[in-house]
């Protein structure tokens, strides 16, 4: 299970390198490259948010400034994985209104990417603070997208 | 109460003044509040608002509807109103004119709220910090306009009644029951609606398609206590998956407020539903 993700994760890079990889792509594996690159930012924001918001102590700044900067990074992976011939994919959660309200959507994964990249500059500053504001943005985020473009 | 003879009414009166006249425990009403999760619709969606002055927007396929100033502004509030006037909103829906209230203020869970918790309520609404804020005018659809019809609807789909604990149940169930079905509504979002937005009660927080999800143990029953606590919590599960807005607020103004107690009894009454078949896609 591991392998597969890490092994996906990685294509989802390679693939985001360069726009002929990608229409190549089969639509299922897009749906399952876009499915593991949430599944690792639920890994590494985990731990983020019970240390920032106190339920996991003591606060660990190395652990919080590395997930930081990992979850930076894996926020700019899953949109090419929402590609047009995704949308009649089956067995997955995300709804229509990816494709029929796209400015929408792209307006939230865009903050995404700026907020997670926010956090990522307070986490390696050794911002403790900084970090304890700026999670409450990123986790708005998350729910926001979470709420009309994604089955329940 | 009728009665012929004074001497009877005085003794009566005696008899009845202590129940009557207690006040209401603030300090319980504000748990209860919390429980029954009233700021979300009661307060702007805004940084900074004031709490209960109103002004939440809910948006329904009848129209859109705006939570009215609770606070006890004489004016813009509901400063005026008797304990006896909250009461009959609650449990009956009704304004202290007599109209009747649209469904979306959620009626028909809190009828089963009981009386005791109804007077803690109110005596925590006293001591709100009133606001001035003006309550908003709903935006309805021209067929739904008219608030007579809402006594059509209520005499279709409307039972008023506080919660009878189930003798055959353990009190945790009860509680938990009641946790679910009066004061947390859940079933205002979990239990899909008819055309006419009375809720099925054949299908009892079996989730509404793109709504909510299904609470009956079919969904549920896969998840341990522990994860769903932790979800009612702090509204992420173990594995890091955020909730979507709409219950992430749930769970930072209601379930994230309830003891521990008070958790476990919801979850327990959860998964003692009837497990019942996924909305259809």
């Amino acid at each position: 299970m591991k392998k597969t993700l890490v092994a996906a994760a990685v294509a989802v890079v390679v693939g985001g390198l360069g726009g002929a990889a990608l229409a190549q792509q089969k639509p299922d594996v897009l749906v399952k490259q876009r499915q593991a690159v949430m599944t690792l930012q639920g890994k590494y924001w985990g731990p983020i948010a019970g240390m920032a918001s106190g339920k996991v102590s003591p606060y660990n700044a190395d652990v919080v400034s590395r997930n930081a900067t990992y979850l930076e990074n894996l926020a700019q992976m899953p949109w090419d994985g929402f590609h047009d011939s995704t949308k009649d994919e089956k067995n997955n959660r995300a709804l229509p209104a990816i494709w029929s309200e796209r400015a929408k959507f792209d307006e939230l994964s865009q903050r995404l990417m700026s907020e997670t990249s926010k956090l990522g500059e307070v986490a390696r500053a050794r911002n403790e603070a900084g970090v304890k504001q700026q999670f409450a943005a990123v986790g708005k985020v998350c729910g926001a997208c979470h709420e009309g473009f994604r089955a329940k | 109460m009728l009665t012929r003879s004074p001497a009877l009414a005085g003794l009566l009166f005696l008899l009845m003044a202590a129940p009557c006249f207690a006040q209401g425990d603030a300090k319980r009403g504000e748990y209860l509040a919390k429980a029954g999760g009233c700021l979300g619709c009661h307060t702007e969606e805004k940084e900074g608002a004031a709490p209960y002055a109103g002004g939440r927007a809910l948006k329904t396929p009848f129209g859109t509807f705006f939570g009215p100033n609770v606070t006890p502004h004489p004016q813009a509030g509901i400063g005026r109103w008797s304990e006896a006037d909250f009461v009959r909103a609650m449990r009956e829906g009704r304004r202290p004119d007599g109209a009747n209230y649209f469904p979306a203020f959620p009626y028909t869970s809190f009828t089963l709220i009981v009386d005791a918790d109804l007077r803690d309520l109110w005596a925590y609404l006293r001591t709100l910090k009133p606001s001035t804020r003006p309550s908003q005018e709903h935006e309805l659809g021209f067929l739904y306009r008219w608030r007579f019809l809402v006594g059509i609807w209520k005499w279709l789909f409307f039972k008023p009644g506080p919660y009878a604990p189930d003798p055959a149940k353990s009190a945790v169930l009860n509680r938990g029951a009641y946790l679910v079905q009066a004061l947390g509504h859940c079933g205002e979002c979990h239990t899909p609606r008819n055309f006419l937005g009375a809720t099925k009660k054949d299908r009892y927080l079996a989730g509404d398609k793109d709504i909510a999800p299904n609470l009956t143990p079919t969904r549920l029953g896969k998840k341990g206590d522990g994860e769903l606590k932790e979800f009612l919590r702090t509204a992420m599960t173990p594995e890091g998956d955020v909730a979507a807005e709409s219950m992430a607020e749930v769970v930072k103004n209601t379930t994230g407020q309830l003891t521990p107690q008070d958790l476990d009894a919801l979850v327990a009454y959860l998964r003692s539903l009837p497990p019942l078949p996924e909305p259809a896609k």
